[in-house]
This record gives structure tokens, C-alpha cells and sequence, in this order.
């Protein structure tokens, strides 16, 4: 199951984030070594944790996380347009229907994370779906871009690579239509909806 | 050369046939400045179930194709090797500053550059719960690498080798789930102990259970992947991420 949690739904899932900026510090800056800010000394929370930001989370029928991920509306600061806009040869991809995918962070390895990753990634496409997003754009470290490949969604890079610090990071940009839900539910052997979330009535 | 790289792109996640790819790809060889390319699954050619699954598109010339056949073994083949090491792209003669370069490898990378070739480039693939893959760019004799084309050329790498995936439907889930047997937690657990080279004994001290239920975890272990040896079992855990090194190679804390 791959919960959503919007900006009106934090209060109801404050454990839950927590526990999410504790794995992606232990992800990105234990294991990955990534220089990105650190809050508190386990939560790793940067100026794109704003209340622009969306969540999804991967559950498993426990409720424990097993991975998540943070999509950004291209009409508010990314990483891209604030960060990389270099990657991209023709402009920075900006507009109603387009968000951007980043902090991508899955538990365990091999193929589970695989497993995990590709549910995330439908969550996304189902996300979109919903919201009439049409693309979505992300950053990708180049030694990381076959796995990303593997999901086997529609990905085209937006410009070429450029070092940063000792590695290449490229941006990419991958189309959402009906057809890649069906795609990607056929490839993950996923049968129905996985994206939920929380409706509340108006106070 | 962007203009390129997306036309690329574009056609590679569209091809639908073997054919249409490799055609794409020789094109591409072309463009970027390289003579011939080598897309493969790091396998051992000569082990027939693992060479069934496994991709292979060469236009090496000849004469390398003949070489890479005479030797039995590919695992001393140095671009291979800083394949397993190195996630990031690289040029054939930077490999001495990846891999410590002995007499055999640089025999073998020598052989390589008697056949005609002057330099290559190697963008690894590595997908989890796979073979590693990548792929190679050579370029003749007396040619030269043009530097600014590499960038361009890991980006036809990885697409040219996820469209082979997905026209060849590697990695889909029936596939996945065939090659890789499900163990329960116990078996897992016992199965990482013994990785670590501990014995039965040490294992049922570790986890407080019998040393007859260590060796029935074991057993049921070899018998879920169709292997008679512990040695066979270990290996095939790892291959398919079952366990992992950094579980092998760093001892855990025993379970409570």
C-alpha cells in the first residue's frame, strides 16, 4: 500500500514523517555519504520539506515503512529549478502538470528495494493520474540510472550529464499516461489501485 | 550532440524487435565517435543455463571475439573485473587507477589492443537481483577518444541496455520469482550466520535453538535452491541478493 500524505494530512502522520527523515538520513547521508543538511542529528530535512511537498510512503500490511518518496509541484522552488537548471539543455519543464520526483529512498536492497521501488514508482503514476500531472522530472547520479531505467517507465533525459562533486548527475523527465499504470502494474505483477489516503470532513 | 542523445532515446524506448535496437546502437557507435560495442550480462559463456538468459551484442572485430572465446574463464578479464568495482563509467586505460592491474589482466587487456583496438569505454550496468551487465565502447587503432562525447555515450549505454531488457523481458515478475526461492526467517537467519563461516553449533548458540534445527534450516535452504553443497548455497544467495556482503562481510548483531 502506498499512503499519500498531503500538507492538510501531517498532523495525522507525524510518526510516520519522522521516521521517514530518520531513513533518509540514514540512506542518504550514512550509506550514500550525500552532503545534505542534517536537523537535530538523525533527521535528514532540507529546504524542500516545505508545505509544498508531498509524501508517499510504501507500507507493508503491518504499516511498517519500507520505503519513500517526495514530489514537488514545478510551479513552487525544486531542486532542479533551484539547484541543477544547468541539466536541462531546453529550460527547466515548469507548468501545472508537471512535478518533481526526489528523495527516492527504499529499505533493504536487491531485488526487495526493487519490489519497493517499483510500487512507489506506481503510487507516483497514480498520483499523477489523479492530479492531472502529465510529467514528472527528476535529478539521477548516473551510476543509479540503469535501476531507474528498470522501473520500465517512459524516461528521456532533459539535457547531458554534468559532474557534481566526483560523480555525473543527469535530469530526466518521464511521461505519464494511462497506458504506463497499466504498464508498470503488468511488469510489478500489481493488480489494483495501491495509492490511499486520508479524507477528512471540513471542520 | 543533445539533439542526438534524444534521438536516441526516443527510438530505443520505442523499439520493439532485437533487429531495430541493434541497428540503433551501430548508428550510435557511430555518432558518438566509437567503432564497435559490446552490450552483455557478465556471464560465464561456457555455463550453458546461466548463458541462456544472458545478453550478448558484440561487433568487437574478429579477432577480440576469437580472443574473449579462447580464454575459458572471462573472470580475470580486467574491464569485467572493475565492472564489479566501479559504478561509475571508465576508459580502458584508466583501469589501473580502478583495479590493481597484475601481469595476467594486463596480458589480457594487451591482447585486447593487439586485435586492433586502441582504447574503450565501459558504462556498468547494474540492476539489482541481476546479472551485472554493461556496456563497452572500442575504438580501432589509431584513433582517439573524443572526451566530450563520453557523457552522451553512458546515456546510450544504460538506454540501449534497458530497451534490450524490456524487449527481452528480463526482470519481469514471473521470472523473478522463478529464480529466486522464498525462505522463512529462520532459514535466513541461519543461512547469514553460515555465510560468515560459523558452524551449526555456533549458529544455535547464536539464535538459542537446537543444533539438529540449524542443520534442518540449512538443509531445507540447499533443497529450495536445488544445490548439494553449502559452498553452492552461499553463492546462490548472494547472486541473487537473498543475503548480501555487507551482511556476509560485517557481522551482525545476534538476533535476541
Amino acid at each position: 500500500m502506498i499512503q499519500l500524505i498531503a500538507t492538510p494530512d501531517r498532523p495525522m502522520f507525524e510518526r510516520q514523517l519522522a521516521h521517514m527523515f530518520r531513513e533518509r538520513k540514514r540512506v542518504f547521508v550514512d550509506r550514500l555519504g550525500w552532503e545534505v543538511p542534517v536537523v537535530d542529528g538523525e533527521f535528514e530535512i532540507d529546504q524542500f520539506d516545505t508545505e509544498d511537498a508531498v509524501y508517499l510512503l510504501s507500507l507493508d500490511a503491518a504499516g511498517v515503512q519500507l520505503g519513500s518518496v517526495r514530489l514537488l509541484p514545478s510551479m513552487r522552488p525544486t531542486l532542479l529549478s533551484e539547484v541543477f537548471p544547468h541539466l536541462c539543455e531546453r529550460g527547466v519543464p515548469t507548468g501545472q502538470d508537471v512535478w518533481e520526483i526526489t528523495r527516492i529512498c527504499t529499505l533493504g536492497s536487491g531485488p526487495e528495494a526493487l519490489a519497493v521501488r517499483k510500487r512507489l514508482m506506481i503510487g507516483m503514476v497514480e498520483f499523477a493520474l489523479l492530479n492531472g500531472i502529465k510529467r514528472f522530472t527528476l535529478v539521477a547520479h548516473l551510476p543509479y540510472l540503469s535501476r531507474l531505467l528498470a522501473v520500465g517507465w517512459d524516461c528521456e533525459p532533459l539535457g547531458l550529464p554534468q559532474p557534481h562533486g566526483d560523480q555525473l548527475v543527469g535530469a530526466m523527465v518521464i511521461n505519464v499516461t494511462p497506458d504506463t499504470l497499466i504498464h508498470l502494474r503488468q511488469r510489478a505483477g500489481v493488480q489494483g489501485p495501491l495509492l490511499r489516503w486520508e479524507v477528512r470532513d471540513a471542520a | 550532440m543533445f539533439d542526438d542523445v534524444e534521438q536516441f532515446v526516443k527510438v530505443a524506448n520505442r523499439a520493439t524487435k532485437m533487429d531495430e535496437l541493434s541497428d540503433l546502437l551501430n548508428g550510435a557507435v557511430e555518432t558518438f565517435g566509437f567503432d564497435h560495442v559490446a552490450l552483455v550480462h557478465h556471464v560465464n559463456l561456457h555455463a550453458p543455463n546461466a548463458a541462456s538468459q544472458a545478453l550478448q551484442y558484440i561487433t568487437y572485430p574478429d579477432a577480440l571475439r576469437a580472443e574473449m572465446k579462447s580464454r575459458r574463464q572471462l573472470g580475470d578479464d580486467p574491464v569485467l573485473i572493475a565492472v564489479q568495482s566501479s559504478a561509475a563509467a571508465f576508459l580502458w586505460t584508466d583501469l589501473p587507477r580502478i583495479i590493481d592491474m597484475n601481469p595476467r589482466r594486463t596480458a589480457i587487456l594487451n591482447a585486447a589492443m593487439a586485435c586492433g583496438i586502441s582504447d574503450g569505454f565501459t558504462v556498468p550496468v547494474n540492476v539489482p537481483g541481476e546479472f551485472l551487465g554493461s556496456c563497452s565502447f572500442a575504438l580501432r587503432a589509431g584513433r582517439e577518444v573524443k572526451r566530450a562525447m563520453l557523457p552522451a555515450a553512458q546515456y546510450v549505454g544504460c538506454f540501449a541496455f534497458e530497451a534490450v531488457r524490456r524487449i527481452r523481458q528480463i526482470g519481469d515478475t514471473i521470472r523473478v520469482k522463478e529464480a529466486r526461492p522464498t525462505l522463512t526467517g529462520r532459514q535466513y537467519d541461519c543461512l547469514v550466520l553460515a555465510a560468515q563461516g560459523r558452524s551449526d553449533w555456533h549458529i544455535a548458540q547464536l539464535l538459542g535453538i537446537s543444533r539438529e534445527t540449524v542443520h534442518q534450516h540449512i538443509e531445507t535452504a540447499k533443497r529450495r535452491y536445488q544445490v548439494a553443497s553449502r559452498t553452492q548455497l552461499v553463492v546462490r544467495a548472494l547472486f541473487d541478493s537473498q543475503i548480501t556482503f555487507a551482511e556476509v562481510l560485517a557481522p551482525r548483531p545476534s538476533p535476541d
